[in-house]
C-alpha cells in the first residue's frame, strides 16, 4: 500500500472551509436548540394539557428517531407538502435544531425538576411570584446543574452535523468524500477526514469531562 | 512496645502460634494505621480486639488474611509467611482463613443458599449437589434453613449476619476474622449473632474478634488485646483487662464504655445498653 | 395539502419488512459486538491499573470525539486497504457500528463496576476467590443489573445509529426506503412509515428496560 500524503497537504485550504462550515452549523444550531429546548421544557411542565402533550409528543419523537432520516425527512416532505423552499443549509439546520431541543429540553427538564421543593418554598415564602422564584433562585441553579449535560450534548452535536453531508451541505464530511471521488486517495482523504475531526472533538471531549467535574452536584 | 509482658498460660499455648504477626507496621499515606503491632493466636483461642474507633483494629484484620499489604513487619500464618503481593500465596491464606465484615457483605443478586455455596462451588470446585448440601447443614447450623432460597435484601440484618457467617465457614477455614461483626446491627439482634458466635467458639474454633461488645469479650474471649492510635498498648487475659488493668489509657477507653468492672448477670441488658452507647463509627470500614 | 396514499408503502412490504429485519439485525450484532468490548476495556480500565487506563481512554474518547458515518465510511473503504481484503456491507457495517458504541458501552461499564460497593471485591476475595473470579461472578453482575437502564439506552443509540450505514448501503430500512422512494416519488408517505417504523422500535425498548429494571433492581443493591 504506497500512500501519498500529497492530496491532503493540497486540499488543506478545502478541508478548512468543510471544518469551519461543520464548526458554524454547531454553534448555529445550539444558539437556536437552547431556547428551542427551554421553550420545549416549559411547555412539557406545564399543566395545560393542550400544551403539554403536543410538546411531549414532539420530544419523543424527535428522540426516538434517527437524525439522519428526521434530516431526509425535512428535506424532501417540507417543498413537496407544505410548499417551503429552503436552502439546503436552511433545511440541515431545521433539522439538526428540532432534534437538539429535544434532548435540551428533557435537560432543561430535569434540571428543574431537581432543584428542590424547599427553594420554591423559601422563594415564595419572602414573597416572590412564582416567575421571580422561577427566574431568580430555581433557573440559575438548573442551568449550573444542566451546564454539563449540555456541554455532552454539544460533543454529540459536533458529531451529527457530519450527517447534514448527505444533503450536499458543504461541511467537513462532504468536503472529504469529495476530494476522496476526485482523487482516488481512498485511505489517505478518509484517514485525513478522521484525524481533523479528531483534532477538532478530542480537546472538546476533555473539556466536558473536566465540567462534569467541576460542576458535580453537592446537595 | 507492646505493653506488659503476659505471664498467664493461654489456651493452646503449647503448639506453635496459628497466627504470628510481628511487628508490622501499615500506612495509607501520609497516616500510621498500625505501628510496630506484635500478637499471636493460638490454636483454639478466642482473641478480642478491643479499642477505640481508627485504632487500627480493622486494618489489623485485613493484613492478616492478605487483603492489604504491609509496610513493615511479617505476618506467619500455620507457619508460613504471609505475602499479600502475591496473588497465589495470598488466595491460599484466605481459602484458609474465614473472615465477617461489619456490613455482611452478602451477595445481593445470589440466594441465600447460593451465597453460602459460592466459596466452596468456585473455590473449592466442589461439584453443585456437594456444595449445596454443605451450605444447607450451615444454614441449619446458623437458624436460617428456611431462608434458603430468599435473597439478601428480604433478611434482616441478624439475619444476614449469620448467613455471612455460615459463608465463611463453608470454606472450612483452620480461623475465623470477625470485623465488628454487630455494630451495624439492631440492638434487638445482636444477641443471635453473638449466640452464634459463642457456639462456634464452644466447638472449638479458632477465632479473632474486633469488638466492642464488652461483655463477649469478657465470657467468651481467652486473650484480649487492647489497641490505640494503631499500637497494642496491653493484651492479657480477660480478668485482667476488664478487672485488674493498671494501663491508665485502657481503664479510660473502659470506663468511657461505661464498663466499671463489675460482672453482669444480664448479658441482653447489658450488650444492648453497650450498642446503644457506642456510636458506630464507619472510619475504621472505609479505611 | 396532497393526498396522502398507502400503495407505495403496500406494494413494497416485503421488501421494506426485509429491510426492517435487517435493521434489527445490524443493531443486536453491533450491539453484541460493542457490549463484549466494553465488557473487556470497562473491565481493564477498572482493575488493570493506571497505564491501561490511560491507553483505552485514548479509546475511549476518541470514539466520542469521530462521527459515527466517519468511522462506517473508513470500515468499509479504508480498512479493507490495511488489511488487503474486502468486507462486505453488513460486516463493515456491524464493526462500524459496533466499536463506535463499544466505547460508549465501556464507560457505562465502568461506571457500572466502580459503584459497586468496595466491600464485596473484600468479601469475594476473603473467599479465596481469584480477582477474576471475583470480577466474574460477583462484581460483574450486580454492576450489569445496576446498568441496565443505561444499557437501554445504548440499545437505543444502536438502532438510531443503524440507519446511518445507509451512506455505505447496507441495505437497511432508511437505505431500502430511499430506493422505494425514488422509484415510486412518493417520498411523504414513506420516509413517514420510516419514521414510525423507528419509533415503534426505540420506544418500546427505553420504557420495557425501565420495567425489567424496577422488578431487578434489589438484586443489584449492595
Amino acid at each position: 500500500m504506497n500512500l501519498d500524503w500529497s492530496v491532503v497537504w493540497n486540499n488543506l485550504p478545502r478541508f478548512w472551509d468543510g471544518a469551519l462550515m461543520t464548526i458554524w452549523l454547531s454553534i448555529a444550531t445550539m444558539v437556536l436548540a437552547i431556547p428551542g429546548g427551554l421553550i420545549l421544557a416549559f411547555m412539557r411542565l406545564s399543566r395545560m394539557r393542550l400544551v403539554a402533550k403536543p410538546a411531549t409528543a414532539f420530544v419523543e419523537f424527535f428522540r426516538a428517531t434517527p437524525l439522519i432520516l428526521q434530516i431526509y425527512w425535512v428535506y424532501y416532505v417540507l417543498p413537496a407538502y407544505f410548499d417551503v423552499q429552503l436552502s439546503q443549509m436552511a433545511t440541515a439546520i431545521l433539522g439538526l435544531v428540532c432534534n437538539i431541543s429535544s434532548f435540551n429540553s428533557e435537560t432543561f427538564r430535569a434540571g428543574i425538576i431537581s432543584i428542590r421543593l424547599g427553594q420554591w418554598n423559601a422563594g415564595r415564602a419572602i414573597g416572590m411570584t412564582d416567575a421571580q422564584v422561577m427566574g431568580r433562585i430555581v433557573l440559575p441553579q438548573a442551568l449550573m446543574r444542566v451546564l454539563p449535560a449540555l456541554a455532552s450534548t454539544w460533543v454529540s452535536l459536533f458529531k451529527d452535523t457530519s450527517l447534514v453531508s448527505i444533503i450536499s451541505v458543504a461541511d467537513l464530511s462532504y468536503v472529504s468524500l469529495k476530494i476522496r471521488t476526485e482523487s482516488f486517495r481512498i485511505f489517505e482523504v478518509l484517514t485525513a477526514m478522521a484525524a481533523i475531526y479528531w483534532l477538532m472533538g478530542y480537546p472538546q471531549a476533555k473539556l466536558v469531562d473536566w465540567l462534569h467535574r467541576r460542576y458535580k452536584v453537592a446537595e | 512496645m507492646t505493653g506488659p509482658e503476659p505471664k498467664q498460660r493461654r489456651v493452646g499455648g503449647a503448639s506453635a502460634p496459628i497466627l504470628a504477626i510481628e511487628r508490622i507496621t501499615k500506612r495509607y499515606g501520609t497516616l500510621t494505621a498500625l505501628e510496630d503491632v506484635s500478637l499471636t493466636v493460638n490454636r483454639g483461642e478466642v482473641v478480642c480486639l478491643i479499642g477505640p474507633s481508627g485504632s487500627g483494629k480493622s486494618t489489623l484484620l485485613r493484613c492478616a488474611n492478605a487483603l492489604e499489604t504491609l509496610d513493615g513487619g511479617r505476618i506467619l500464618f500455620e507457619g508460613r509467611e504471609v505475602h499479600a503481593s502475591d496473588p497465589k500465596s495470598a488466595r491460599a491464606v484466605r481459602q484458609r482463613m474465614g473472615m465477617v465484615f461489619q456490613n455482611f457483605e452478602l451477595f445481593p443478586h445470589l440466594t441465600v443458599l447460593r451465597n453460602v455455596a459460592i466459596g466452596p462451588a468456585t473455590v473449592l470446585r466442589l461439584d453443585r449437589g456437594a456444595a449445596e448440601r454443605r451450605a444447607r447443614a450451615l444454614l441449619a447450623k446458623v437458624g436460617l434453613s428456611d431462608k434458603a432460597a430468599a435473597h439478601p435484601a428480604a433478611l434482616s440484618g441478624g439475619q444476614q449476619q449469620r448467613v455471612a457467617i455460615a459463608r465463611a465457614l463453608a470454606m472450612e477455614p483452620a480461623l475465623m476474622l470477625f470485623d465488628e461483626p454487630t455494630s451495624a446491627l439492631d440492638p434487638e439482634t445482636v444477641g443471635e449473632v453473638l449466640s452464634v458466635m459463642k457456639a462456634l467458639a464452644d466447638e472449638g474454633m479458632t477465632m479473632v474478634v474486633v469488638t466492642h461488645e464488652m461483655d463477649f469479650a469478657r465470657r467468651v474471649g481467652d486473650w484480649v488485646v487492647v489497641f490505640d492510635k494503631g499500637r497494642v498498648i496491653e493484651e492479657g487475659p480477660p480478668k485482667q483487662i476488664f478487672e485488674t488493668t493498671t494501663v491508665a489509657r485502657t481503664r479510660e477507653f473502659l470506663s468511657h464504655l461505661g464498663w466499671h468492672g463489675e460482672s453482669t448477670l444480664d448479658t441482653a441488658a447489658s450488650s444492648s445498653s453497650e450498642a446503644a452507647q457506642h456510636p458506630i463509627d464507619k472510619e475504621e470500614v472505609d479505611r | 395539502m396532497p393526498s396522502i396514499v398507502l400503495w407505495p408503502i403496500t406494494g413494497s412490504w416485503q421488501f421494506l419488512l426485509q429491510a426492517l429485519w435487517t435493521t434489527i439485525v445490524l443493531s443486536v450484532l453491533s450491539m453484541v459486538l460493542a457490549f463484549a468490548i466494553g465488557v473487556v476495556v470497562g473491565a481493564l480500565r477498572t482493575y488493570g491499573g493506571r497505564v491501561l487506563d490511560l491507553a483505552l481512554g485514548f479509546y475511549v474518547d476518541s470514539m466520542r470525539a469521530i462521527p459515527v458515518l466517519v468511522v462506517l465510511v473508513w470500515t468499509f473503504f479504508a480498512f479493507p486497504l490495511v488489511i488487503g481484503h474486502s468486507l462486505n456491507v453488513l460486516t463493515a457495517g456491524v464493526i462500524g457500528l459496533g466499536v463506535h458504541l463499544g466505547a460508549y458501552m465501556a464507560e457505562t461499564i465502568r461506571a457500572g463496576l466502580t459503584s459497586v460497593r468496595r466491600g464485596q471485591m473484600w468479601a469475594a476475595l476473603a473467599l479465596g476467590m481469584s480477582r477474576i473470579q471475583a470480577i466474574r461472578t460477583i462484581i460483574l453482575p450486580q454492576a450489569l443489573i445496576r446498568m441496565l437502564p443505561a444499557l437501554g439506552s445504548l440499545f437505543v443509540f444502536a438502532v438510531k445509529d443503524s440507519a446511518i450505514a445507509s451512506v455505505i448501503a447496507v441495505p437497511e430500512l432508511l437505505r431500502q426506503t430511499q430506493v422505494v422512494a425514488g422509484n415510486s416519488f412518493r417520498p411523504f408517505e414513506l420516509y413517514t412509515a420510516a419514521m414510525l417504523a423507528y419509533f415503534l422500535l426505540c420506544f418500546p425498548i427505553a420504557r420495557g428496560v425501565d420495567r425489567i429494571y424496577r422488578r431487578l433492581a434489589h438484586l443489584g443493591s449492595s
